[in-house]
């Protein structure tokens, strides 16, 4: 076991790749990846299906080797270094099970049997709501107590960082309000937090920083405020362009113009700027914009643009933001 | 990962104990079945040795308990419990594999080893003689276990699932029983069905309790004599021990093929 000073990060991957399968079967599923989680944090690894968000996050949490790269859990190793990392992390897979046989009392005293220093369970039983659920079997219990029960487990040793792959999948959303809830609490006593998810809702709710992957490699990474703001505000009205208006192209801060579905789309580096300029050239040409809009960035704007391949070009990979 | 913490494989054993006792099936098939054999006792020599009815009696006794509790038991959790993810869900824990492991297959180790202790007082109270080497009996017990219980886990990691560990466990119960079974085969088939499993415990039990020589069904060995007598069969187990391990090790699996 490697020891140290307290590391300045809780969680530091370097050029993180995973592949399966070898030969003509080999598949890359994480293609050089760099993320950093610090101390007091909640970090977002946001992606569609197949983005590499889960094999990323299992070589993470020590179940899995990286192929190449290097990753570092409070300063250690999460696979030499098992013993200690476990004792420090709680981790919430994206799929897992417990016996159903057994209640929930007895599931959460036998994961606390397991533990250096767990909490009592009757407090991570109040937590996550499940103190009147205690002598019901697990084989009984909803998809939501369900996953509140996997949870308890999670936090049961009061970790420093929490790694949860899609904690709110299949959830209905009073469950998960709960659980945004129950990670704002944690980030407030101090813990790290690294989730997988693609509801971006989610994301742009809990993250102070969010990493969007794609095929494989993170192509965005920041603030939700600042991935919003590299990426151009829209105004949108029905129809094309009518006659009256000046070429569109030419006001101020447009960088693209499209009519698409029957619709004009104004992408702007500076919407107010954009739709001063397009709202004075219609009233100056007595020209109306039937359905007018304008929307600021968001980031599910961002997400779509990656999700529908605008990075899908190696070069624009290399160049995205990091 | 080969550490492994007391505290923290007795309570996850405690839960597997639980769920024994709670599957009512299971229940009948680790404790039952391996006692069952103990009760044809009461039909036996008396402990005359005219037929060596108390010896096979004993040894099957003690091949049920390591076929049902141990090997069966162990698989069918294994296999049930990688689907159900539980066992992926463990390993995110401070449990080490070999805990995790070693939790499973405590519960039926323990009715497998209290079966062994039992059926020595049993068998005296009907007339059996006690054990002429408890040392070797016990070695042959401990070996026993570990080799169906390291089978167990060897074969967990080609069964597809609970229903297919019916199909899968076959090859294993066949080493189990075939000793037994080819006791009145020709001399050119038992040489070589003497080099299983099976045989090799049924002979160290007939020695080491009974100090039965080679087909013998009266006491014919000294306690020096059970040593020698037990070379071979004790060499047998331990290198099929040694090669369940080894099997073990290199194909455990610990969640279902995506």
């Amino acid at each position: 076991m490697t020891t140290s000073a307290p590391p300045d990060l809780h969680i530091e991957v370097r050029g993180l790749r995973r592949s399966y399968g070898t030969g003509t079967t080999a598949f890359e599923a994480v293609r050089g990846v760099d993320l950093v989680v610090e101390p007091g944090t909640v970090v977002a690894l946001l992606g569609t299906n197949g983005a590499g968000k889960t094999s990323a996050l299992e070589v993470v949490e020590g179940l899995a080797p990286p192929t190449a790269g290097e990753v570092r859990v409070l300063g250690l190793d999460p696979v030499a270094d098992r013993a200690e990392v476990r004792r420090r992390t709680g981790v919430l897979l994206q799929t897992s099970g417990f016996p159903a046989d057994l209640t929930v009392g007895e599931t959460l005293r036998m994961w606390s049997a397991t533990m250096t220093a767990p909490r009592p369970v009757e407090d991570a039983l109040a937590e996550l709501d499940l103190t009147d659920r205690v002598d019901v079997s697990v084989r009984s219990l909803s998809g939501g107590e369900l996953r509140r029960l996997d949870l308890a487990c999670t936090l049961l040793g009061e970790p420093e960082v929490v790694l949860l792959d899609e904690p709110t999948t299949g959830l209905d959303p009073e469950s998960r309000r709960r659980v945004w809830d129950l990670v704002a609490r944690l980030r407030d006593r101090g813990c790290s937090v690294l989730l997988t998810t693609h509801h971006l809702e989610e994301a742009e709710t809990l993250a102070d920083r969010v990493a969007i992957m794609h095929a494989g490699r993170i192509v965005r990474e920041g603030t939700p405020a600042q991935l919003g703001a590299d990426h151009p505000s829209t105004i949108r009205f029905e129809g094309a362009a009518p006659a009256g208006l000046p070429d569109l192209a030419g006001l101020t801060a447009v960088r693209r113009v499209a009519a698409d579905h029957g619709r004009t789309t104004i992408e702007s580096d500076d919407l107010q700027a954009t739709l001063t300029a397009l709202l004075a050239a219609a009233a100056d040409g007595g020209v109306r914009l039937a359905g007018l809009e304008a929307r600021s960035a968001t980031l599910e704007s961002v997400f779509l643009a990656i999700a529908s391949g605008a990075h899908t070009d190696d070069r624009a990979l290399e160049g995205a933001d990091r | 990962m080969t550490t492994l913490s007391l505290s923290r494989t007795a309570g996850l054993a405690r839960a597997n104990a639980t769920l024994v006792v709670r599957n009512k099936l299971t229940l009948t098939y680790a404790v039952v079945i391996p006692l069952a054999p103990l009760l044809l006792l009461l039909l036996g020599d008396s402990g005359d040795g005219s037929n060596g009815a108390g010896a096979a009696a004993i040894v099957t006794a003690l091949m049920m308990a390591a076929l049902f509790p141990v090997f069966y038991n162990l698989l069918s959790q294994l296999v049930t419990r990688r689907d159900e993810l539980v066992l992926k869900r463990l390993r995110t824990g401070e449990s080490t594999d070999a805990e995790i492991i070693a939790s499973l297959a405590l519960p039926g180790l323990v009715i497998a080893l209290a079966t062994a202790l039992v059926a020595v007082p049993f068998a005296m109270l009907l007339g059996q003689p006690a054990p002429l080497n408890p040392l070797l009996y016990a070695l042959t017990v401990v070996v026993t276990l570990l080799l169906f219980a390291a089978f167990a886990l060897w074969t967990a990691a080609w069964t597809k699932n609970a229903e297919a560990a019916q199909i899968t466990s076959m090859p294993v119960i066949l080493l189990a029983v075939l000793g037994q079974v080819a006791i009145g085969f020709p001399d050119e088939v038992r040489r070589f069905t003497d080099l299983t499993p099976g045989a090799a415990m049924t002979d160290l039990v007939r020695v080491s309790w009974f100090g039965f020589g080679t087909d013998d069904v009266e006491r014919t060995l000294d306690f020096a004599g059970t040593w020698s007598a037990a070379g071979q069969p004790l060499l047998v187990l331990v290198a099929w021990a040694a090669v369940a391990i080894y099997l073990a090790r290199r194909s455990m699996r610990w969640e279902p093929r995506s």
